[in-house]
């Protein structure tokens, strides 16, 4: 787009004519990617910085859903009391554990009923690989409240299931506002990412190196922790990594699904920001899940620069 | 040679993936059964297998319920505001993140990650405070704004990847027989590039008509959409009132599902991320 209006074919002429034109690139790239990066500061890092500084005891006094709440810590110079009054409380240490727990339970499981499929949906042929093809983006399509209500049915106490293992005298205890229910939930919700995430990685793998391992006598054993998992590395680090902070920082799924207590820290989190009026607490521990993420952020930050040096 | 073998012997590797493909697919499915029996149900008790008496009537009541026709309304201003708005804003970007050469390129496609490096709930309490701050709490702007942030990796990084594919040899030639700047990317670039393009507008379409989380903590109480009103029916109402709004509130989605089948298997999807 860097050319002169003018046709002029010969390559050479074209040429002079980036040159020419050459700072316009820059600064329509520049203007072009801006109003993105506007919002990205403005509903994203800003908010995020505000609640920092609401975190550490900087109270504005022009915001009333800050200034507003009960039991405000409020300093000056800035200070870790919220913190340390947070990690004082049994109730958020037993609701961090839970986050932590079930964070990274419905990960593993995810990544282990997502590998299969993509393996299959990448390499499968007939039929039933199409079926799988189709299958694993339903709960895409399905919206995430829908699809905890569907669980609930099924799952739940005198649900189908419950009718269904009735009917052969297997007794069924009901995994519906347990720990086990959030998993449930989502792993029911996150196949369809994980399982594209992964997928599209191993169409970058081609059929003549697995072929030539295939002659060299390995075995799929082999082929699969030799070839397909080493270079198919930075989808499953992606999807690893999307996945811990979208449990991490999920409402609806355990809302619906889970224990009234202890919670995952995205509904407790809700509840002391609107029903306890307490923000500062809510915001304190939106802070503590931003530095959790952040660490599998970095991860995956770090595994994608580093793939793309080599 | 074909590229079945991963366990070795065919007819056990067969029946392993069968059954595993069954099992998924009814964790998958027997849930959403489960949701459309309850609401073709006037009465179902456990521990029955299928409803005692079948009938539509609470069909009518929910169509006549005032609340969720009202939530229905909300939902379809809002899902295409978000999306033109996100397009507006994004696919330009996205444009230049394929075309052009600047500083910090790589820096801000990275950096537009950080939009769903957040834990969300985290995010969104923070944004509420915020739209306090301005009045934006329970307005139909706050809800938009709110959901765009959802809609920025989706909307710039797919539609990029489909700008990239376009081959410059055809642009060039396209500019050799003389055709503007202009012309060019509305009768070359942009119809090779569409797919991308449609699969982020379904994509960010979807994610708006889906959104609850932001949209209760934001919209409350004025603008509630439909997941929103999901939230209340289910504890306040019998099953089937639940199952029906289930079901109207998937339809849009399949429909665009079936729609747009042809583009979301050619790979678009997990094309930004590589």
């Amino acid at each position: 787009m860097s050319q002169t209006a003018s046709s002029s074919p010969s390559p050479a002429a074209r040429k002079l004519g980036r040159l020419v034109h050459s700072w316009r690139e820059p600064v329509l790239g520049l203007l072009l990617v801006l109003p993105p990066i506007i919002v990205l500061i403005l509903l994203v890092l800003y908010p995020a910085l505000e609640a920092l500084r609401f975190s550490l005891g900087f109270v504005p006094a022009d915001n009333p859903a800050y200034a507003s709440g009960l039991d405000l810590v409020n300093s000056n110079s800035g200070s870790l009391e919220v913190f340390k009054k947070l990690f004082a409380s049994s109730f958020f240490s037993s609701n961090l554990a839970l986050t932590l727990r079930v964070s990274f339970v419905s990960v593993l499981l995810l990544v282990l009923v997502s590998y299969p499929l993509a393996l299959f949906a990448r390499f499968g042929r007939g039929k039933l690989a199409g079926v799988a093809r189709v299958l694993y983006l339903l709960p895409m399509f399905v919206p995430v409240v829908i699809a905890t209500y569907a669980l609930i049915t099924f799952f739940g106490d005198n649900g189908w299931l419950e009718a269904i293992l009735g009917t052969v005298g297997i007794p069924y205890h009901s995994v519906i506002r347990q720990e086990a229910g959030i998993v449930l939930g989502h792993v029911w919700v996150g196949v369809p990412f994980a399982v594209l995430m992964l997928s599209s990685g191993l169409d970058g793998i081609s059929n003549e190196s697995l072929e030539a391992a295939r002659d060299q006598g390995a075995n799929a054993w082999v082929v699969f922790w030799r070839i397909l998992l080493p270079l198919n590395v930075v989808p499953l680090l992606i999807v690893m990594t999307f996945s811990f902070i979208g449990v991490f920082g999920s409402y609806t799924v355990p809302y619906m699904l889970g224990p009234s207590a202890p919670q995952m820290l995205g509904v407790s989190m809700a509840l002391n920001f609107g029903a306890f009026r307490q923000p500062q607490q809510a915001v304190a521990m939106a802070v503590v899940s931003f530095v959790f993420c952040a660490f599998a952020g970095a991860l995956y930050v770090w595994s994608t620069t580093r793939g793309r040096k080599s | 040679m074909k590229l079945t073998w991963f366990l070795e012997h065919p007819a056990l590797r067969r029946a392993v993936m069968l059954s595993f493909i069954l099992a998924f697919g009814a964790f998958l499915i027997l849930p959403l059964v489960t949701l459309l029996l309850w609401a073709f149900a006037d009465r179902w008790f456990f521990p029955n297998l299928v409803p005692q008496v079948w009938g539509f009537r609470w069909w009518g009541w929910i169509l006549e319920n005032t609340d969720i026709t009202k939530a229905a309304r909300w939902s379809f201003l809002i899902a295409p505001t978000v999306t033109l708005l996100s397009a507006v804003i994004c696919l330009p970007a996205a444009y230049a993140f394929a075309r052009f050469e600047f500083p910090f390129k790589r820096f801000l496609y990275v950096a537009l990650l950080a939009s769903n490096a957040f834990p969300k709930l985290g995010l969104y309490i923070a944004i509420a405070a915020l739209f306090f701050q301005f009045r934006l709490i329970g307005t139909f702007w706050g809800v938009v704004l709110v959901q765009l942030i959802n809609t920025l990796v989706t909307m710039t990084w797919i539609p990029a990847a489909g700008f990239s594919s376009v081959p410059r040899e055809l642009e060039e030639a396209a500019r050799d027989l003389g055709a503007s700047p202009l012309r060019v990317f509305f009768t070359v670039t942009l119809p090779i590039a569409m797919p991308g393009v449609i699969v982020a507008m379904i994509l960010v379409f979807l994610g708006s008509l889906d959104e609850a989380q932001a949209t209760l903590l934001i919209g409350a109480p004025n603008i509630i959409t439909m997941p929103v009103q999901m939230y209340t029916l289910v504890g306040n109402y019998p099953e089937p009132v639940g199952a029906i709004f289930s079901i109207l509130l998937t339809v849009p989605s399949l429909i665009l599902l079936v729609l747009a089948r042809k583009f979301l298997v050619s790979g678009y999807l997990a094309a930004g991320f590589k």
